[in-house]
């Protein structure tokens, strides 16, 4: 298969008769360096990770190499080697595709028996180093032990340099096949997260509990500001909706207690009918005003909450003691009890729901109702010109966003077993904005990747910086490293990314093919200049 | 600027005959807006004045009198951050959602700049209370240097975070407004840490100032109104009697138009934001004389009241901002009254949901707005 995927490619052009060919394989070739980003950062990460981490009382090692090292057999040291070489022909080898994309002169090394056969004798040193340190690691629901980051070091490095391997010797395919590659990867390397991090706890529940969360709001937020173009300030209220009908149907609070499987539903259905209620008034209002509107009901949710409305909230300290979601096999003889507090059913569990909603979000995107939304975003008029119900088209895609924020409701309350209205305040609904903003407003992936890397920087990077640094400014001698409070930087992260990303690259970080047009060129108000120019 | 149509009931339905025959159309259309525009006056007035009934038939009419002062007091702040709001509105079409925060930056400001006169040997708190003159004083002192400070951020917010997005789609201003508001919440978070932070200004002004029956109005309270009073007329006159207020006006009626006429937009549009900032920080200094505490996220609240405020005024009229900024003050107070005082921001979040979807006109307000 010639590679031909990113050889200075023209920037695409609003006026040229563009088939989509050339900008979906721009695109696949973003997600190609997204996957060799994210390995070699994976990679380096490890090798750094014990100068950020205290050595653990239980004598892990303190760096990757140690820790394969004193694996049982003799063979750790050939393994490593050989996965040593094998890396730094891997990095050799993607350095090149950069330089050859870059500079535009030479072409990419082409697919040949070289190419696959350096990543085929990598990915197998890696799956061996795999075996030697699947030898001394529990088992999938074992117990956890103390947070030993140092340990799961060797499991990035090794995720890392899978990553790399299949990026790099299926290269003409991921580039070819980006959204696919890019699923296909999120979902082996996702699947096994709590396996890799059996070690840090924290860093389960946090891929539960913020990632999969914001992952699932972003998402939602997309139907209803990338693709009907509908800016929603008020996200945060759908997704308390949905806690709050989780929490109060599972909980001593009304002596109910629904099976979460069905929970989830029906806190998904409350939501897209309070969506749908919030629409119907307000979807006449465009743009900023709507914006506004939303912010005002946003608000008001978690108030009603706050003050007990109807004595159903319980108040500032919300809904606690909501039931733990049992296993769907529970009662059979089957059973495996209750999710209790191990975060990692919680993390697979989100993990199929995301799953779930990527699919039915791809399918709706590219239905009837998506290419009606598209119209509306671009054309509200025009797009009524043409048969297009604006009104229903409109209160779909607000229904459907809050759903999918009714879905990250109702497992938030589950997993935490507590509701309170501070959850939900406007900082979550500017999270998940800036989630879809970052991650590039309308696409799917683009806002998947800009949840994780979002609440990977709010959510864990930030809360164990001055740990982290206080490590750090010990090793290097300055001490003065930890005593900042990280933390507090947060809202500071929010604004500079929204700023900069709407300033720089509006489109977001894997730009939406139709949205980028019209973010970056402005369809709506295009100055006379630029049309001239093109003329 | 474009005048969109007013919406009706069936606004999209309405587009599509508007486009196919646009007088009759058109005119159908705008009556049935004016029509639930003005039933939405009626409704708000006679909410008012069950409001007003209600406080006298429950609370008695001392406490009504004392209510509609501090309704006043509060309203007067509301105004004075709802004009900045109104302005920008008028001249570029931007919700600047950061504006709510640049008033509580300004509040800060204003402690920051005492602290640093305070270092350089001039106790401004000690000559504040010191004597009348050294009042006087005092506020000649901070009140210029917080409106130019926070004027000054106000046009580097704009320069940074909207100049160049003046031709992008709507959404992108408002998304970089967002992120300007979160990052100045943010770097006051950082500043002034999670808790109250006092402004130690409210030993300023104290005492009763006179008696109407059994009411009393305090000092602050009448200095709070005469304050925003004075900085709305004198605003007033700027815009309508200067050559910029000529070329602000200019500017907000026809971007295009200005320019080919001569005006420096870019300058206009700076002045606005400078203009706009300060009247802000002028709120700013008064609420720290009058509250005292201040926090790290008080200009969401305001922010979001003061746009209500603004919207119900009419916005882009800047005499709508003040009617609208003492409607609201009273509306918030009487409503904190009668339901309780968590209920107030909600009473306030409703009021700018319905202004916004019955009437976005407001009540003076020529233009509506009605784009994507």
């Amino acid at each position: 298969m010639p590679d031909q995927s990113d050889i200075a490619e023209p920037q695409a052009r609003v006026d040229l008769p563009d088939t989509g060919t050339q900008t979906r394989r721009a695109e696949s070739a973003s997600v190609f360096w997204l996957v060799v980003v994210g390995g070699v950062l994976l990679m380096l990460l490890a090798w750094l990770l014990p100068w950020f981490v205290e050595q653990t009382a239980s004598g892990v090692g303190h760096s990757p190499m140690d820790v394969i090292v004193s694996a049982p057999t003799g063979v750790g040291w050939i393994a490593i080697w050989a996965l040593g070489i094998g890396m730094v022909l891997l990095i050799a080898g993607v350095a090149y595709d950069a330089f050859a994309v870059n500079s535009g002169r030479v072409e990419p090394f082409r697919w040949s028996r070289i190419r696959a056969g350096i990543a085929l004798f990598c990915a197998a040193c890696t799956l061996l180093v795999l075996v030697l340190v699947t030898s001394r690691s529990e088992l999938v629901f074992g117990s956890v032990s103390a947070n030993a980051l140092t340990d799961n070091a060797v499991w990035m490095m090794l995720a890392g340099s899978l990553l790399l391997a299949f990026a790099y010797g299926l290269r003409p395919w991921v580039t070819s096949h980006g959204g696919l590659a890019f699923t296909a990867v999120a979902f082996v390397i996702g699947g096994l997260f709590p396996l890799m991090f059996n070690q840090a706890p924290g860093f389960v529940v946090w891929g539960a509990q913020s990632a999969g969360i914001y992952v699932l709001l972003a998402l939602g937020l997309n139907v209803v500001v990338g693709f009907a173009g509908l800016l929603d300030l008020g996200y945060a209220a759908f997704f308390a909706i949905g806690a709050y009908t989780t929490a109060s149907m599972a909980s001593a609070n009304h002596g109910l207690h629904l099976p979460f499987w069905v929970l989830i539903f029906i806190g998904a259905a409350a939501a897209g009918l309070f969506g749908a209620i919030l629409g119907a008034p307000t979807l006449r209002l465009r743009g900023d005003y709507l914006a506004i509107v939303t912010l005002g009901f946003g608000e008001i949710v978690p108030d009603m909450a706050q003050n007990n409305l109807f004595g159903a909230t319980g108040g500032p300290n919300g809904i606690s003691g909501v039931d733990s979601p049992a296993f769907p096999t529970h009662g059979s003889s089957l059973d495996f009890g209750i999710f209790g507090i191990n975060p990692r059913p919680y993390y697979w569990t989100i993990l199929v729901l995301i799953a779930l909603v990527v699919v039915l979000l791809r399918n709706v995107e590219r239905s009837r109702l998506g290419r009606a939304w598209i119209a509306i975003r671009e054309d509200e008029v025009a797009a009524s010109a043409t048969g297009i119900n604006t009104v229903s088209t409109k209160l779909l895609a607000f229904s459907i966003g809050a759903s999918v924020s009714g879905f990250a409701g109702a497992f938030f309350g589950a997993m935490l077993s507590s509701v309170t209205p501070d959850n939900f305040q406007f900082a979550v609904s500017v999270t998940a904005l800036t989630t879809v903003v970052l991650g590039g407003i309308g696409n799917i992936t683009g806002v998947v990747v800009g949840a994780m890397l979002v609440s990977f920087v709010i959510f864990w990077v930030l809360p164990e910086l001055q740990g982290w640094m206080g490590t750090l400014g010990k090793n290097i001698g300055v001490q003065s490293l930890g005593t900042i409070q990280y933390s507090d930087y947060k809202f500071v992260v929010y604004g500079l990314v929204l700023i900069s990303i709407m300033l720089l690259r509006p489109s977001g970080l894997l730009p939406s093919r139709a949205r980028k047009v019209e973010l970056e060129t402005g369809a709506e108000s295009e100055p006379l200049a630029a049309v001239q120019e093109r003329a | 600027m474009p005048d969109g149509e007013a919406p009706a009931a069936t606004a999209t339905r309405a587009s599509v005959r508007t486009a196919a025959s646009p007088p009759l159309r058109s005119r159908i259309r705008l009556r049935a807006a004016s029509l639930s525009g003005q039933i939405f006056i009626y409704f708000l007035f006679a909410s008012f004045v069950g409001l007003v009934v209600a406080e006298v038939a429950t609370k008695g009419g001392n406490q009504t009198g004392a209510q509609i002062m501090n309704g006043l007091q509060i309203g007067a702040i509301y105004a004075l951050i709802a004009i900045g709001y109104t302005m920008v509105y008028g001249i570029i079409e931007l919700i600047n959602f950061a504006h709510g925060d640049v008033f509580t930056f300004g509040a800060m400001l204003s402690v920051w700049i005492g602290a640093l006169l305070g270092k350089v040997g001039l106790d401004v708190t000690k000559l504040a209370t010191s004597n009348f003159a050294g009042l006087i004083a005092a506020l000649l002192i901070i009140f210029p240097l917080t409106m130019v400070c926070t004027g000054m951020l106000g046009v580097v917010i704009e320069r940074v975070a909207y100049r160049r997005l003046r031709n992008a789609p709507r959404l992108a201003p408002l998304i970089t407004a967002i992120g300007m508001s979160f990052l100045l919440e943010g770097i006051m978070f950082v500043a002034a840490g999670s808790g109250n932070y006092p402004a130690q200004k409210d030993d300023w002004i104290t005492g009763i100032a006179f008696t109407i029956g059994s009411v009393r109005v305090s000092w602050p309270q009448l200095f709070v109104i005469i304050v925003a009073v004075v900085m709305m007329l004198l605003l007033q006159g700027f815009v309508r009697y200067t050559r910029m207020g000529k070329a602000m006006r200019a500017t907000a009626q026809d971007r295009d138009a200005a320019l080919l006429s001569g005006i420096n937009i870019n300058r206009t549009i700076s002045l606005t934001f400078f203009i706009g900032s300060a009247l802000a920080a002028a709120g700013a200094v008064v609420y720290a004389i009058y509250y005292d505490l201040l926090q790290w996220n008080l200009g969401f609240r305001f922010g979001i009241i003061a746009f209500t405020a603004a919207v119900l005024g009419g916005i882009g009229n800047i005499l709508g901002a003040g009617l609208g900024g003492f409607l609201i003050g009273l509306i918030y107070v009487f409503g904190s009254d009668l339901l309780g005082g968590q209920w107030g921001n909600s009473i306030i979040f409703a009021m700018l949901i319905l202004v916004l979807t019955l009437r976005p006109s407001g009540l003076l307000g020529m233009r509506v707005p009605d784009r994507a």
